[in-house]
């Protein structure tokens, strides 16, 4: 790093500074950034280039940097906020230096390049993999909140159960839908598991063999699986396509999807004849008056 | 290595504790078919819980256990097949589609006996 | 870190000992109950193909490692007859044992990865690989 270059930058930061806040508040209109007040920004951009100067000066203290990249990041500002500040700063100062010579010959053209380029090279890879880094946080967050909701198993009553599914099956998640139903059939000792795929969009070849292997896994075990949820255009993709499902017993909604589960635990729901009983009281008293 | 059949009235019970190997298979298959022969019982509860894998020959003999059984006039169940064989069964394309299922030996029992009339 | 280990088939019993080993070196490197069922049901098949048709083979193990991922690779070689047809060994159905023809479309279906190589008179060598989820 040529020591001169450096300090030339340094003592005529003010200058710098001056033009590079110029042309960044110009991109401010035609950005992302466009909604943000103007007096937020304007601190932001001081900072920033404080950033930058600070870095240049210690040769790359990344604590500064790291402290503003974490502050940007809980903003929400895009990447292209850092990058495109960065690649102006490089525009400037090079601009700048380049003037302040006598004269330009290519030496000191390439000598000038390099010394920017290694300034700003270190802060440009910190800062990307600060954001970089803040988003495969929160992808594998997400890809965690993601498979907690992806196969709930519901009791919801004795020996029988409910899997309602919601959103797109792919390989993966079929995978696990098998075995949360596998093992949750297991432990709440279900003769009975009903299977809602009310909330799945769409229902093609593949899906279809995805729920057809989870109800024949479950059988093997030796449950018996409803499916339930099946639309009327489902229906009609189910037997246009030509999948077979005649294997399973099938209902269009839960509700009857239930009353068949409580028709194979031999059980069946019985309306309390004193709530009826009450009402028509109520109602016989009414009258009365 | 045998597997022992306990009886019980007319129900043979079998539970599966060890390692299958394709020798413990077949002479499974051959001493169960002549328990029921001997005893003539009606209905048979073969228990797999213990069992932690089942490969494409071992699902063919119980498979075909389960048909020969039949022809002697015995109904089996299978019970307490464990989800990871369950899994694997069907990723090998089995799916042991006349084979009645259970989830554990007491309900293996009731399905029998529901199914025999008894 | 990477140990290779091996099992002869000769016996039946052969078939026992390299699921076994299949099983325990899965649970090691960290499979679940589930992947580790899958890979000794794998194993099993191809040590009985082996043991049926080829009478001499082999079976190896190891664990693998990429970037982001890990998991085992099985290698079953044998010195056999080799296969003369092999995209109709890997249909659904396709048995010359009696069994449910089951095998090796099923062992591709239980693994990740599957590659199978043979030349008649020479033998057969078979790698699939597990990857961790």
């Amino acid at each position: 790093m040529d020591e001169n270059l450096k300090e030339l930058i340094i003592n005529n930061s003010d200058s710098i500074v001056d033009n590079w806040m110029d042309e960044v508040g110009r991109i401010k209109a035609g950005n992302y950034t466009a909604s943000i007040s103007d007096e937020l920004y304007e601190n932001t951009n001081r900072e920033f280039v404080n950033v930058i100067f600070t870095s240049i000066q210690n040769e790359g203290s990344s604590k500064v940097v790291e402290e503003f990249s974490e502050k940007i990041i809980n903003l929400g500002w895009p990447l292209s906020y850092i990058t495109d500040g960065l690649q102006i700063f490089r525009r400037v100062t090079i601009d700048f230096l380049l003037a302040q010579a006598d004269q330009v010959d290519s030496n000191h053209f390439s000598n000038v390049l390099t010394s920017v380029d290694e300034w700003i090279e270190p802060l440009i890879r910190q800062l990307v993999n600060e954001y970089s880094g803040s988003w495969e946080n929160i992808l594998s967050l997400q890809r965690v909140a993601l498979q907690e909701l992806s196969a709930p198993l519901i009791p919801v009553m004795e020996r029988i159960t409910v899997m309602p599914l919601i959103g797109t099956i792919d390989t993966d998640r079929a995978k696990l839908i098998m075995e949360n139903l596998l093992e949750g059939t297991i432990k709440h000792n279900s003769e009975v598991v009903l299977i809602d795929i009310t909330g799945v969009p769409v229902v093609d070849t593949m899906v279809a063999h995805h729920i057809i292997q989870a109800a024949e896994a479950v059988r093997l075990i030796g449950s018996t699986c409803i499916l339930v949820g099946i639309r009327p255009e489902i229906a009609q993709t189910i037997v246009n396509i030509g999948i077979d499902l005649s294997k399973f017993p099938t209902r269009s909604t839960l509700e009857k999807g239930f009353t068949k589960a409580l028709e194979i635990t031999e059980r069946e729901v019985v309306d309390l004849h004193v709530k009826n009983q009450g009402i028509e009281d109520i109602m016989h008293s009414l009258k009365g008056e | 290595m045998r597997i022992p059949i306990l009886k019980l009235h007319n129900y043979l019970l079998i539970s599966i504790q060890t390692e299958i190997d394709d020798q413990t298979a077949i002479k499974f298959q051959e001493d169960l078919l002549a328990k029921i022969h001997k005893t003539g019982a009606t209905g048979v509860v073969i228990d797999l819980t213990s069992v932690d894998i089942i490969d494409s020959f071992i699902a063919k003999v119980l498979g075909d256990v389960v048909s020969m059984s039949d022809l002697m006039g015995a109904r089996v169940v299978l019970t307490g097949i464990q989800p990871a064989v369950a899994m694997t069964l069907i990723d090998l394309g089995i799916h042991l589609q006349n084979v009645p299922t259970a989830l554990d030996l007491e309900q293996g029992l009731v399905k029998l006996h529901q199914e025999l009339g008894g | 870190m990477n140990p290779r280990s091996c099992v002869n088939i000769h016996k039946e019993w052969d078939i026992v000992g390299a699921r076994q080993l299949g099983r325990e070196m899965a649970k090691e490197i960290g499979f679940g109950t589930v992947d580790q069922a899958r890979i000794a049901t794998a194993v099993s098949e191809l040590a009985r193909n082996i043991y049926l048709y080829a009478e001499n083979g082999q079976i190896c193990f190891e664990y693998i490692y990429t970037n982001s991922q890990k998991g085992i690779l099985m290698t079953a070689v044998d010195t056999g007859p080799g296969i003369k047809d092999i995209s109709s060994v890997m249909q659904d159905g396709y048995t010359t044992s009696g069994g449910l023809g089951a095998g090796l479309p099923g062992v591709k279906r239980l693994m990740d990865d599957f590659d199978i190589e043979s030349t008649v008179g020479e033998g057969t060598k078979i790698k699939a690989i597990k990857w961790i989820r």
